[in-house]
């Protein structure tokens, strides 16, 4: 186990890193609709969810730039972790109350004809990137990254 | 131990952390502030930045409904409406029963910013519903390059456009400030969908009255 964690690791960081960057950068294309996409959720104060929508992209883009190059994997993965046990409340809360919206995780989002929203898939995706966070969060040695290893002899700079 | 070699390895990691979280942060501050209304945007006719910057007739009417109209010019089911109830709004402008508020959004990508700007160049020549009526029933495919400037200077011919104002308006990108202003009060009325009516303030009912020419005119009527 020992010897396979660091590649574990990477693959973690790859999948989540590169599913955040790719999040971040398709919305960073469609500010309004990453507005949009934050409002029609119903759980902030207009004015709180309008910032959020602008911040929320490149907050994805730098966490996950971040992880894919294996800079900072622990507190990365921390705010990867967060993110997506925010996402997973907000689409809970949205399914629990019924609203018809699109989750907005890659651009797009806002309402959407009753009866189309599809958050089971939607909440387990996020579940899993959870459990990637986790991991990195718990074990953050991994190859090809820039962070220190502590006693893995080979490694590198990436 | 070679690895152990102290600073080197962390300093190039830290630098890489600082480039990046420096990067995001200087995209992120102008793009803040590009979001923020610009009082200072032109303006065409007839827009009312009380009204959200919208495009409004029939302004100061009393007793009469106030229909809000949030609608991207890209958004198929903004062509569907305009199809089934563009008519009859009209025909409530024209009869000066109601006074309606186009505000047209741009959430759909660079097109609908270029064609919410031709249609302010169109209320400058007093054409707008016109204008409104011609892009919709000319509507391509979201963002495939079809509505490029000089179409939509074009398209003004549809609308008995011909002035040479309204082309370089269009080509200027003259109202794209106020694009902006109209994109930016639609995100503080909390407009989630087009599109989005309000009859005196309220939104009508997403699953009945939008695609019903009958509980339309119900809904209106009502006030």
């Amino acid at each position: 186990m020992k010897k396979y964690q660091p590649w574990i690791g990477l693959l973690s960081r790859l999948i989540l890193g590169g599913v955040l960057l790719a999040a971040g950068l398709l919305k960073y294309q469609h500010l309004d609709k990453s507005q949009m996409a934050v409002r029609a959720y119903e759980l902030l104060p207009v004015s709180l969810a309008n910032i959020l929508g602008i911040v929320l992209p490149f907050v994805e883009i730098a966490v996950g730039v971040l992880l894919v190059i294996g800079a900072g994997v622990r507190i990365s993965a921390l705010v990867g972790g967060v993110l997506m046990g925010a996402f997973m409340i907000g689409i809970a809360q949205a399914w629990a109350r019924g609203l018809s919206i699109d989750c907005g995780c890659f651009g797009g989002g806002g309402q959407v004809e009753p009866g189309t929203a599809n958050y089971l898939p939607e909440l387990l995706r996020d579940g899993g990137l959870a459990l990637l966070a986790i991991y990195l969060f718990r074990y953050p040695q991994s190859k090809f990254g820039l962070d220190r290893q502590r006693s893995n002899g080979e490694m590198n700079n990436g | 131990m070679a690895n152990q070699n102290p600073g080197k390895d962390n300093f190039t990691r830290n630098l890489v952390i600082a480039v990046v979280v420096g990067v995001i942060l200087l995209m992120l501050v102008p793009t803040l502030l590009s979001k923020r209304t610009n009082t200072s945007a032109a303006i065409p006719a007839s827009v009312s930045a009380d009204r959200g910057y919208g495009i409004v007739f029939n302004e100061g009417l009393k007793g009469v409904p106030l229909i809000d109209i949030y609608e991207d010019f890209q958004c198929p089911i903004c062509a569907q409406f305009e199809k089934m109830q563009g008519d009859y709004i009209e025909s409530l402008i024209t009869a000066k029963k109601a006074t309606v508020v186009y505000h047209t959004l741009s959430f759909l990508g660079p097109e609908s910013v270029n064609a919410a700007n031709a249609a302010a160049c169109s209320a400058d020549e007093n054409k707008f519903l016109g204008y409104h009526r011609a892009l919709y029933a000319n509507q391509p495919a979201e963002n495939t390059g079809v509505w490029s400037n000089d179409v939509l200077g074009i398209l003004g011919q549809a609308a008995g456009i011909t002035s040479k104002k309204f082309t370089s308006c269009v080509n200027d990108m003259a109202y794209q400030g106020w694009v902006n202003n109209v994109a930016q009060a639609g995100a503080k009325a909390n407009v989630n969908s087009t599109p989005t009516v309000f009859i005196n303030g309220k939104e009508i009912d997403r699953k009945t009255e939008y695609f019903s020419a009958d509980k339309f005119k119900a809904a209106v009527e009502r006030g």
